[in-house]
């Protein structure tokens, strides 16, 4: 045990008599095989509650990235306040001791033989698989789109890496500095942090000011529905604050096509479709379940989850329906909504104490109710707070912040507080 | 706010200030042990405490008066961005942070010299009675 980690233990371990968290209490002594696949947010979170909860199991962990990143900061990377190092670190910092971690990726999952086989075509066979292996970004379903173009002629995409927002946030500023036209919007289907869209939008809007240039940029939001957040109240907020902001709105358009040279985008509109010239484009791909899980039994069958591969999962327990010891969490869980690290937060501790209690020889009881988080940047200094459920209900974790007001304390929250709460909860202690 | 448990908030605290925290930490306990030690001298001497506590005080305001100023630019923020009471309570408590540094200081030194002013009084009256 590092120097750093002896202290840190040593210290909650003070402190664990004043608070113990329900589910980090109960423990199960099952020698059961859990294979986990995907080293991000959800696999290491679950891997390091489990291996308190569950100190007997075998715990695997199935992942060949070996950095990890906290893709919650890639919108402050994009707004040119944070560089990449500062999202930057590597998996091995977070792996909890006495884990396997095989440094391969899952190539195929057999739930009914219940084995997962990897790159290298090793058979791995389970108990119980935790299946977290994050979602794919459909840039190629973008005719004309390209990774490599992120940075130039006007193209920005935070969502790509940490080095793509930062081509992105200079491609921002160069944008300011010309003038013309942006475009914003979203892809239609399940998306990680919908809100990252409206964020950029609020971003670019509020350099332009800063700069002395609104007036010389025109922005369009291409929202992909008749609205442009699925939660009503804050969808009225924000369609109220575009209005303020001279922040023009095209509704159910969804980008299909983009020609880098002459600089058009064309959208797939309820009247056909529409091109639109642009100065500068933020592009933000649809969004998928990996070939391998896509390729699996495990998907949605039928339904508007099925398209895209998510895994077939039970909102409440993300217990698949088909293959009961199997669960999904994080992005590519096949629920309503919940593609953000805040939704691991609340998933990993649910699925774990669910699982300690099944091989313990109780009834798990833990529900999981959709909770999702959304720190909205308006601008920089100001964030309005946005939690909320699977109903659409706002569900604030401070009583005192409102969420749909532009506050300080919220983008304190956002800049200072969220990245020592997401590594916490890597570790397993939040 | 429910999960938000001590044991959460040190790992939240820990993560986010990596060897920051410890420091913080060393120098809350030597500050804590300045303040007793002249407290103690303080009691020694017979002098009362208040004129270093009204001292501490006011630096105390001050600091927290001008590092609420300072503190949304920790943040890449403007005081501007301050909206609402809200926004200035939470301004205020990071302020306090500093303030309780400055304001601990300044007991300390406040505390001693007017230990240690009042031993020399001391000595001075009994050497002068004496001679």
């Amino acid at each position: 045990m590092k120097r750093r980690e002896f202290l840190i233990a040593g210290s909650a371990a003070a402190l664990e008599g004043l608070s113990v968290n329900a589910s980090q209490a109960q423990t199960s002594e099952s020698r059961a095989k859990i294979v986990i696949a995907g080293a991000g947010a959800a696999g290491l979170s679950l891997a390091s509650r489990l291996r308190h909860g569950m100190p007997n199991a075998t715990i695997v962990i199935v992942d060949a990235k070996k950095q990890h990143h906290f893709q919650p900061g890639y919108t402050l990377i994009g707004a040119g306040l944070w560089s990449p190092s500062q999202v930057t670190s590597n998996n091995a910092d977070y792996m909890p001791r006495g884990i396997e971690w095989i440094q391969e990726a899952v190539t195929a999952f057999e739930p009914e033989t219940n084995a997962v086989f990897t790159t290298s075509g090793t058979r791995i066979d389970y108990d119980f698989l935790l299946v977290a292996t994050g979602l794919k970004l459909d840039y190629d379903a973008i005719e004309g789109m390209d990774t490599a173009l992120i940075g130039q002629n006007g193209i920005a995409s935070v969502y790509a890496g940490p080095n793509e927002a930062q081509a992105s946030a200079a491609a921002i500023d160069r944008f300011i500095e010309t003038g013309g036209i942006g475009l914003f919007g979203r892809p239609t289907g399940e998306m990680k942090c919908a809100g990252a869209p409206l964020k950029m939008t609020f971003i670019a809007d509020d350099k332009a000011r800063r700069a002395g240039r609104r007036g010389a940029v025109e922005l369009i939001y291409n929202a992909h529905t008749g609205g442009v957040f699925s939660v009503p109240p804050v969808n009225e907020r924000v369609t109220e604050m575009f209005a303020e902001r001279n922040i023009a709105v095209n509704y159910t358009h969804v980008l299909a096509a983009i020609d880098p040279g002459s600089k058009r985008a064309t959208y797939r509109t309820a009247d056909g479709e529409v091109t639109l010239d642009y100065d500068f484009i933020h592009v933000i791909p649809p969004m998928r379940a990996p070939d391998a899980v896509l390729d699996s039994p495990l998907p949605w069958q039928d339904g508007n989850l099925a398209a895209d591969g998510w895994v077939e999962a039970d909102k409440a327990t993300l217990r698949h329906p088909r293959y009961p010891n199997v669960f999904a969490v994080g992005d590519i869980a096949g629920v309503p909504r919940g593609k953000t690290a805040a939704s691991v937060k609340w998933q990993a501790p649910i699925v774990v104490a669910n699982l300690i209690a099944e091989t313990a020889g109780r009834t798990g009881s833990a529900s999981y109710n959709g909770y999702t988080s959304c720190p909205m940047v308006t601008g920089f200094g100001k964030a309005m707070l946005i939690e909320f459920d699977y109903e659409g209900n706002l569900t604030p974790s401070f009583p005192f912040i409102d969420p749909l007001k532009e506050q300080w304390v919220s983008w304190l929250i956002e800049e200072k507080g969220l990245l020592g709460a997401y590594r916490a909860m890597l570790r397993g202690y939040a | 706010m429910s999960d938000f448990s001590p044991v959460v908030v040190f790992y939240i605290l820990s993560e986010s200030l990596g060897i920051w925290l410890w420091i913080v930490l060393a120098l809350a306990l030597a500050l804590l042990v300045g303040i007793t030690y002249a407290a103690l001298r303080l009691r020694a001497a017979d002098r009362s405490p208040a004129r270093p506590l009204v001292m501490a005080a006011i630096a105390g305001v001050l600091t927290t008066a001008i590092f609420t100023f300072l503190v949304p630019g920790w943040s890449h923020a403007e005081i501007s961005a301050l909206n609402g009471p809200v926004d200035y309570v939470f301004a205020i408590l990071f302020s306090m942070v500093p303030a309780g540094i400055v304001a601990a200081l300044v007991f300390i030194i406040a505390g001693l010299r007017c230990a240690s002013g009042m031993a020399r009084t001391s000595k001075n009256l009994v050497g002068a009675i004496k001679g």
